[in-house]
């Protein structure tokens, strides 16, 4: 089907793939304890935007939601563009849960109103000695740590290590040259 | 619920399109192969020549363009956009190539997803702005997912052959043979494969007319932003005479260029490779009338 589709040209986006998102929240027990790691209070969305009204609409939703979640459960939020012009949903709040909780309310959202296509990554901010970020990608359904250092260069030893140690707790991609860096993250 | 709709029209015609070049060519093969046991060899080898061409293309086509890989380092804000739109593409990173020159334009080439190679040229990347850069990489990544490469290389493969025949074929048969037989079968032989050869010259340029449109389309789908590919198109076909040699970017190559490098309103529209500017944006309009219904 997709050898036909590419044959024929027919282009679609693959679907995003959400039900491995949730497994952060217990693996962030394990970071923490026999890591070190510990969520360092935010954690973003990341969305290719779409020349359409509709989008708009999803978008003030998504607005409307999260004010409503701050009011319950305090979780700051802020939309952002960045310099290759995704939006970003940024949320911040201490208790992980909460966090978690928003991420994947934002992403149903996106997902109900037909915008599954769109979303990129989810992205989780650790800190220990470094910051430590747990990508989650949409399309490949997993996720894979990054760590930034100065110069975009990355600690990749550290990578690794965190992949080695984490494998049983969550799913992580196993293709490592689908780890795709995210320079200029606004979290 | 916001849903891609598949172009049933073009489809439809690229299918048809494929079937007819299908068609003109086993034809042709079975009147070759019942005429003379040399075009076997000919078919052999240019078989063996095609073969390694499709293997060794994104090598050849890097050398002839003069295009250098570059690493993630050296151009890092590149490797950004494309990692992303592979990531939402659901695609594997590509390798990535300049050319050094003021022409405006980007290329795609390799066998396959996983050898494939996207390049641009400085003038490209100094003309364009980042949004519609990205949607011209998106273009490229494309004809990648498409497979043009390998689609329009067995387009072209008995096309080619018909070629050959009709400029050798008067060295062969020509001259020396005094038997009428063989004189016969050389002329229906020269004949079929001139009618092959035209045929099948408008059949692939059609085909890779609406390759090109397929791409466009999935630049607007991977971008969610037709208009960026609409407005980087038109800033670069209003660019300047370009500087390359004719001889240097002419031949298969310009079948997977973003704009042709041969350009000129002179061509009918037929015999070209890439459809007009004004049809392209056209397309790209529909598209984004598509997206608000």
């Amino acid at each position: 089907m997709g050898f036909l589709d590419s044959i024929l040209g027919k282009t679609s986006l693959p679907e995003a793939k959400t039900d491995r998102l949730f497994a952060i929240s217990t693996a962030a027990v394990t970071l923490e304890a026999s890591l070190g790691l510990k969520p360092d209070g935010a954690a973003g969305v990341c969305i290719k935007p779409m020349e359409s009204s509709r989008y708009e609409a999803a978008r003030t939703e998504i607005e409307d939601l999260l004010k409503l979640s701050f009011k319950e459960t305090g979780t700051l939020y802020s939309i952002q563009k960045d310099e290759y012009n995704y939006i970003w949903v940024v949320l911040s709040d201490p208790d992980f849960d909460d966090l978690v909780t928003n991420i994947q309310m934002v992403c149903q959202t996106l997902m109900e109103q037909g915008f599954g296509t769109q979303l990129l990554a989810a992205v989780y901010r650790f800190k220990g000695d470094a910051i430590v970020f747990w990508i989650y990608n949409f399309k490949l359904g997993s996720y894979y740590p990054f760590v930034p250092q100065s110069g975009q260069k990355r600690d990749t030893s550290q990578e690794f290590r965190l992949k080695s140690l984490m494998e049983k707790e969550l799913p992580i991609e196993k293709d490592e040259a689908k780890w795709y860096p995210m320079w200029g993250m606004p979290l | 619920m916001m849903k891609w709709k598949s172009d049933r029209g073009l489809e439809a015609r690229m299918l048809l399109t494929m079937i007819l070049l299908a068609v003109l060519y086993l034809a042709f093969l079975a009147v070759l192969l019942s005429m003379n046991t040399s075009s076997t060899v000919i078919i052999l080898f240019m078989g063996g020549f095609m073969f390694l061409q499709y293997f060794y293309s994104d090598k050849m086509i890097l050398m002839s363009m003069g295009a250098k890989i570059v690493s993630e380092s050296e151009e890092p804000e590149l490797h950004q956009i494309v990692s992303r739109l592979c990531a939402i593409a659901g695609l594997p990173m590509p390798r990535i190539a300049i050319v050094n020159t003021s022409m405006p334009n980007a290329f795609a080439t390799g066998r396959n997803q996983k050898n494939a190679v996207v390049a641009v040229t400085t003038g490209i990347m100094q003309q364009l702005n980042r949004s519609e850069l990205e949607a011209v990489l998106a273009h490229e990544l494309t004809h990648v997912k498409n497979r043009d490469m390998m689609v329009i290389t067995i387009a072209t493969f008995l096309s080619s052959i018909a070629q050959i025949l009709v400029r050798f074929l008067p060295f062969f048969g020509g001259g020396g043979s005094r038997d009428r037989d063989s004189g016969g079968s050389f002329v229906v032989m020269f004949v079929v494969s001139l009618v092959v050869w035209i045929v099948s010259f408008i059949l692939i340029r059609a085909l890779s007319r609406y390759r090109e449109f397929a791409a466009d389309r999935g630049s607007a789908i991977i971008t969610g932003q037709p208009s960026n590919l609409a407005s980087a198109l038109m800033k670069i076909s209003g660019a300047k005479v370009p500087t390359q040699d004719l001889r240097k970017v002419e031949g298969p190559v310009s079948a997977l260029f973003i704009v042709p490098a041969i350009s000129g309103s002179s061509i009918m529209n037929l015999f070209s490779t890439h459809p007009t500017l004004e049809a392209r944006i056209e397309a790209l309009k529909n598209i984004e009338r598509e997206l608000e219904a």
